[in-house]
C-alpha cells in the first residue's frame, strides 16, 4: 500500500521582486513614476517527497534557498510557481488546522516571554494551541525530561544562558506535539556541547513521535548526526537528494590543502586548485590521498606553510558546478 | 572647542544622508506648532488675554518653547541618552581614557541635526509674535533675550547631566528622563499661570521658568533686572554644582571599577 | 503503511470554542500582569511624567473660566479640573500598541513567528494590553487621590455613570486598538508612513476631547467630530464619569461605541487577510 508522503513538493519556485534602485536625483525621481523591479530566483523548480518519521537535512550555503524552501512550506511564504503539500493542507492557505499540527523553530529568534519563567510562557502556548490538560502536561513532562530542563524552567527566560534558551524554546515549539517539524538552523550560535544535545534530542523525539523532521542548517555535522537522507540546493536548485552516505562519499570525501610557498610554484597536479596566486594555492585532494599529497607536496617543493582542512559546503559545491561534472552524477536519486 | 567643532561636523555628515530624517522632523514640528497654535486660538476666542499675558507675547512664549525644544533635541537629549547606555553598558570607559575632559566629551559627543527645525519654526513663530506686540522690540529686549535664551539653555544642560549623572548610582535612571520630558511640556505657558507650588518647582526644581518664560519676558519687556540678575546667578551656580557633581561622580566610578 | 505522529487531541472534541478563547485571554492577560508587576517603577514614572499635560491643559482652562467670571463652555474651574483628573486615567486606557511598531515587527521577524502559529495576532495585543492596563488602573488610584487632594475637583457621579464609565474605558480601548492597528497594516503597503501618522495623531489631539472638552470647541469641529471616532475613546468616557450628562447621552455613547467597535473589528478584518496575502507573496 503506497502512503500518501507527510510533505511533498512539486516544481516549487520562489521568484522575488526587487525594486531596481539607482544613486542620485534623477533616478529617484524616475523611480516615482515608473517602478523597475528585478527578477531574483530564490527557489527554482524543487520537488521531493518526505514520508512520514523521515528526518530530511537541507544543506547548502547561506543564500542558496533553504530558509525559502522551509517558509513555503510552513505557509509563511506564496509559491511563485508549482504547489506543495504538507499533511494534506495546502501550507500557503494557513488554516489552524494545518498550523496546529506543525511547528517552526528559527534559531535566534524567542517566542518566550523574556522577563517570565519558561513555564508561564508554555502555559501561553497551550492556550494557543488549546490543548486539553492532560495530553499538555504529558508532553510538557515529558519535554522538559527529555531535555533536561529540570529548575530552569522556572527562571525567568532573560536569566538564561543562550544554550539553554534554545533548549526551552525547543520545548516551548513542541508542547502541541505536531507532525512535521521545520527546523531552521536550530543550533545556530551554540556551542559544540549544547550542539549535540539538541542534536540528540531531535533524534529520540523522531524515535518516539514519528514526527518528520526538515532541518536547514549549514553545519554539516548537524546532519551528520541526525540524517540519513539530505538535500543539497544551491542558487535555488536541487543540487542532490539521497541518502547522507552517498553525499558523504562524494562531496566530503575531500580535504582541503592550503599551502604558501617560499617561491612561485604550479600546484595543478596535485589535486584540484580551487584558489591559486603565484605563492599560495588552495587545491583539494581526495580524503584518502590527503596524506601521501601533502607528503609530496612538502618533499618536491619549497613549502613555508601548510594547512590540512576539511572543506567548507560552499567550496565543495562551487568545485562540483563549476567542474562540469555531468548531470546524472548530480541528479537527484531519491528514495 | 576644536573637539566640539569636529564632533559637530561628524554628527551633521551622519544626519546628512539620511535626508528623509530631515523631511519627518519638518513635519512634527509643523504639527507641534500647529497643535499649539490652534490651542491659542481656541483660548483667545474666549478670552484677550490670559494671567495678563496677551495673545502675541503668549506666541512669542510657544516660540521661545519650540526653540529651546530643538536645541534640547539637537545637543543634549543626545548626549545625556548616550551617556545613559554607556553607563548601563559599561561603554563609559571609552569616555575616561580619552585624552578630553570627560564631562566636555559626553556633552558634545552627539548631534541630531535635524532636531533643528524646531529652532527654525520657533524662530519664525517668535518673529511673527514679536511682530504683533504693542511695544516695539528694541535691541536692548533683544540683548536681553538671547543672553538668557543662552542662560536658560545653560541651565536645562545642567539639570539634564546632573539627573544624567544620578545614572552611576541608580543605573535605571530613564524613568526619571521621562519624567523631565513630561514636565517640559509645562513651558509651554508661562509659569505663571500654575499655582504657587507647581510655579516653584518649575523654577527651582527643573528650571523651566528660566529657560522659556524668562527670556520671553525680556523680549516682551516684561522682565525686571531682578530676575535676569537671579536668572545669571542661578545659572553660574548650576554650573558649578555640575561640575562637582560631575568630578564627584567620575572618582566614584573610576574608583570603584578599579 | 507509515503512521503518522499525531498532533494533541483536537480540540473542539474537548472544549468549546468560546471556553478556548476565553482561556486564551485569561492566560494572555494574566501573563501580561505579572510581566508588568516587574516594571512597576517605571510604569509609575511614566504616569506621573504624563500627568503635566492634563495640568496644563487644566490651569490654562481654569484660568480662563475665573477670569470670564466662573465658567467657560460651561465648565467650572473644579468641573475642569475632575475632567482633567479623570483624563489621566482615559489617557492610560487610551494607549495600545503603536502603528510606529509595526515596520519592526515586520522587520524582525517577529511576525513570521506568529504567523506560523494557529492565532490571529491581534489576541496578542488585545490580551497583553488588556493585561497591563489592569495594572495601570490599580497603580492610578493613589495618583487619582494626590490629584484630588491638590485640585478639589467637582466628582459626584450617579451609578449609572460609574457603571456606564466602567464599560466606556474598555470600549475606548477596543476600539483605538482597532484603529492603531489600521493604521499601522498600511506598513504593509509603504514604510512612508510618518505623515500619516502624524496627521492621524494631530487630528485625534484635537478632535477627540483630549485637548479640551468638546463643547469648548467651535461649532463646525464638534460636528465633524460626530462623524469620527475619537470622541468615543476619549471625551466620553471622561464625560460619562465627570458629566453633566443625561441618562440618555449615556447610552447613545455606549451604542456609538459599539458601532465603531464592530466598524473596527470589520476593517481590521478585511485589511489583515490583504495584508497577509501580501506578506507572504512578497516576504513571509
Amino acid at each position: 500500500m503506497v502512503s500518501v508522503p507527510a510533505v511533498q513538493a512539486l516544481t516549487l519556485s520562489k521568484i522575488f521582486e526587487v525594486p531596481e534602485r539607482e544613486q542620485g536625483l534623477v533616478a529617484s525621481i524616475k523611480s516615482l513614476i515608473r517602478r523597475r523591479t528585478r527578477q531574483v530566483p530564490a527557489v527554482v523548480d524543487v520537488s521531493f517527497d518526505i514520508s512520514a518519521g523521515e528526518i530530511v537535512g537541507f544543506l547548502g550555503p547561506n543564500g542558496a534557498g533553504k530558509t525559502t524552501t522551509l517558509k513555503m512550506l510552513s505557509g509563511l511564504l506564496h509559491p511563485t510557481a508549482g504547489t506543495a503539500q504538507v499533511l494534506g493542507f495546502e501550507p500557503h492557505r494557513r488554516q489552524p488546522e494545518y498550523l496546529r499540527q506543525i511547528t517552526l523553530v528559527m534559531g535566534n529568534r524567542n517566542q518566550l516571554q523574556w522577563d517570565l519563567p519558561a513555564l508561564d510562557s508554555f502555559e501561553l502556548t497551550r492556550a494557543i494551541y488549546r490543548l486539553p490538560a492532560e495530553p499538555y502536561l504529558e508532553q510538557r513532562d515529558e519535554l522538559i525530561d527529555l531535555l533536561d530542563l529540570g529548575g530552569l524552567v522556572n527562571k525567568p527566560v532573560r536569566n538564561l544562558s543562550l544554550g539553554e534558551r534554545m533548549k526551552v524554546e525547543i520545548a516551548n515549539s513542541l508542547l502541541h506535539r505536531p507532525a512535521v517539524l521545520f527546523l531552521d538552523e536550530p543550533t545556530l550560535g551554540l556551542d559544540v556541547t549544547m550542539q549535540r544535545r539538541i542534536r540528540q534530542f531531535i533524534a529520540d523525539y523522531n524515535r518516539r513521535h514519528n514526527a518528520t523532521v526538515m532541518l536547514t542548517s549549514h553545519y554539516m555535522a548537524d546532519v551528520e548526526a541526525l540524517c540519513k537522507r539530505v538535500i543539497v540546493i544551491h542558487h535555488g536548485r536541487i543540487l542532490f537528494d539521497g541518502q547522507l552516505s552517498e553525499l558523504s562519499r562524494r562531496f566530503s570525501a575531500t580535504k582541503k590543502l592550503v599551502v604558501t610557498l617560499a617561491r612561485p610554484g604550479d600546484l595543478s597536479s596535485y589535486g584540484d586548485v580551487i584558489d591559486a596566486s603565484p605563492t599560495r594555492a588552495t587545491l583539494l585532494v581526495g580524503r584518502a590521498e590527503a596524506a601521501q599529497v601533502t607528503g609530496r607536496i612538502l618533499a618536491e617543493l619549497p613549502v613555508d606553510d601548510l594547512t590540512v582542512e576539511d572543506p567548507p559546503i560552499e567550496d565543495v559545491i562551487e568545485l562540483a558546478f563549476a567542474s562540469g561534472q555531468p548531470d546524472s552524477v548530480l541528479a537527484p536519486t531519491g528514495e | 572647542m576644536r573637539l566640539t567643532w569636529q564632533f559637530l561636523r561628524v554628527g551633521v555628515m551622519n544626519e546628512l544622508q539620511y535626508r528623509a530624517n530631515f523631511f519627518i522632523q519638518l513635519l512634527q514640528s509643523l504639527v507641534a506648532i500647529a497643535t499649539g497654535l490652534i490651542v491659542l486660538a481656541l483660548v483667545f476666542d474666549n478670552t484677550s488675554d490670559l494671567s495678563g499675558w496677551t495673545r502675541p507675547q503668549l506666541l512669542i512664549v510657544m516660540g521661545v518653547f519650540t526653540v529651546m525644544g530643538g536645541i534640547i533635541g539637537f545637543v543634549i537629549e543626545p548626549n545625556m541618552g548616550r551617556l545613559m547606555s554607556d553607563i548601563q553598558l559599561g561603554t563609559f570607559d571609552y569616555v575616561l581614557t580619552k585624552p578630553a575632559d570627560s564631562q566636555l566629551l559626553t556633552s558634545i559627543r552627539e548631534f541630531r541635526l535635524w532636531r533643528l527645525t524646531d529652532v527654525v519654526v520657533g524662530g519664525v513663530v517668535i518673529v511673527w509674535g514679536a511682530g504683533q506686540l504693542d511695544r516695539p522690540v528694541g535691541w536692548l529686549e533683544g540683548v536681553g533675550f538671547s543672553l538668557l535664551l543662552v542662560v536658560g539653555g545653560v541651565m536645562i544642560y545642567c539639570f539634564w547631566l546632573l539627573l544624567t549623572t544620578g545614572a552611576f548610582w541608580f543605573v535605571r535612571m530613564e524613568m526619571m528622563q521621562e519624567l523631565f520630558t513630561g514636565l517640559y511640556r509645562a513651558g509651554q505657558y508661562p509659569v505663571g499661570i500654575y499655582p504657587g507650588w507647581l510655579r516653584v518647582m518649575l523654577t527651582f526644581l527643573v528650571p523651566i521658568a528660566f529657560a522659556v518664560t524668562v527670556p520671553s519676558e525680556a523680549l516682551t519687556g516684561r522682565l525686571t533686572v531682578g530676575l535676569a540678575v537671579l536668572a545669571v546667578v542661578f545659572a553660574a551656580f548650576l554650573l558649578v554644582l555640575t561640575r562637582l557633581f560631575w568630578r564627584f561622580a567620575v572618582a566614584h566610578y573610576s574608583g570603584a571599577s578599579a | 503503511m507509515t503512521s503518522q505522529a499525531t498532533a494533541v487531541a483536537s480540540p473542539s472534541a474537548a472544549e468549546g470554542r468560546l471556553r478556548s478563547y476565553l482561556r486564551l485571554y485569561g492566560t494572555l492577560i494574566r501573563v501580561s500582569i505579572m510581566e508588568q508587576f516587574q516594571y512597576r517603577a517605571a510604569n509609575y514614572f511614566y504616569m506621573i511624567g504624563m500627568v503635566t499635560e492634563p495640568i496644563i491643559y487644566l490651569v490654562v482652562w481654569s484660568t480662563i473660566a475665573r477670569e470670564q467670571g466662573g465658567t467657560l463652555g460651561g465648565y467650572t474651574p473644579e468641573l475642569f479640573a475632575a475632567y482633567y483628573i479623570v483624563w489621566t486615567l482615559v489617557r492610560n486606557m487610551n494607549i495600545v500598541f503603536t502603528p510606529f511598531g509595526w515596520e519592526e515587527r515586520i522587520r524582525e521577524g517577529t511576525l513570521s513567528a506568529q504567523l506560523a502559529r494557529p492565532l490571529h495576532p491581534i489576541h496578542y495585543d488585545l490580551g497583553f494590553f488588556a493585561g497591563w492596563k489592569v495594572v495601570v488602573i490599580v497603580m492610578w488610584i493613589p495618583i487619582a487621590a494626590a490629584l484630588f487632594w491638590l485640585f478639589q475637583p467637582e466628582l459626584h457621579p450617579r451609578p449609572t455613570q460609574i457603571a456606564v464609565f466602567a464599560v466606556a474605558i474598555w470600549g475606548a480601548y477596543l476600539i483605538r486598538s482597532f484603529l492603531l492597528w489600521i493604521l499601522g497594516m498600511v506598513t504593509f503597503w509603504t514604510t512612508r508612513v510618518s505623515a500619516l501618522f502624524e496627521a492621524f495623531f494631530a487630528a485625534e489631539l484635537l478632535l477627540s476631547g483630549r485637548l479640551v472638552p468638546m463643547t469648548l470647541l467651535p461649532e463646525w469641529a464638534q460636528t465633524l467630530a460626530n462623524f469620527l471616532p475619537f470622541q468615543w475613546t476619549f471625551g466620553f468616557p471622561i464625560t460619562a464619569l465627570v458629566g453633566p450628562i443625561t441618562d440618555e447621552e449615556l447610552f447613545v455613547g455606549l451604542a456609538a461605541q459599539a458601532g465603531w467597535i464592530v466598524f473596527g473589528a470589520v476593517a481590521t478584518w478585511l485589511i489583515w487577510r490583504r495584508a497577509v496575502r501580501l506578506y507572504t507573496a512578497v516576504s513571509g
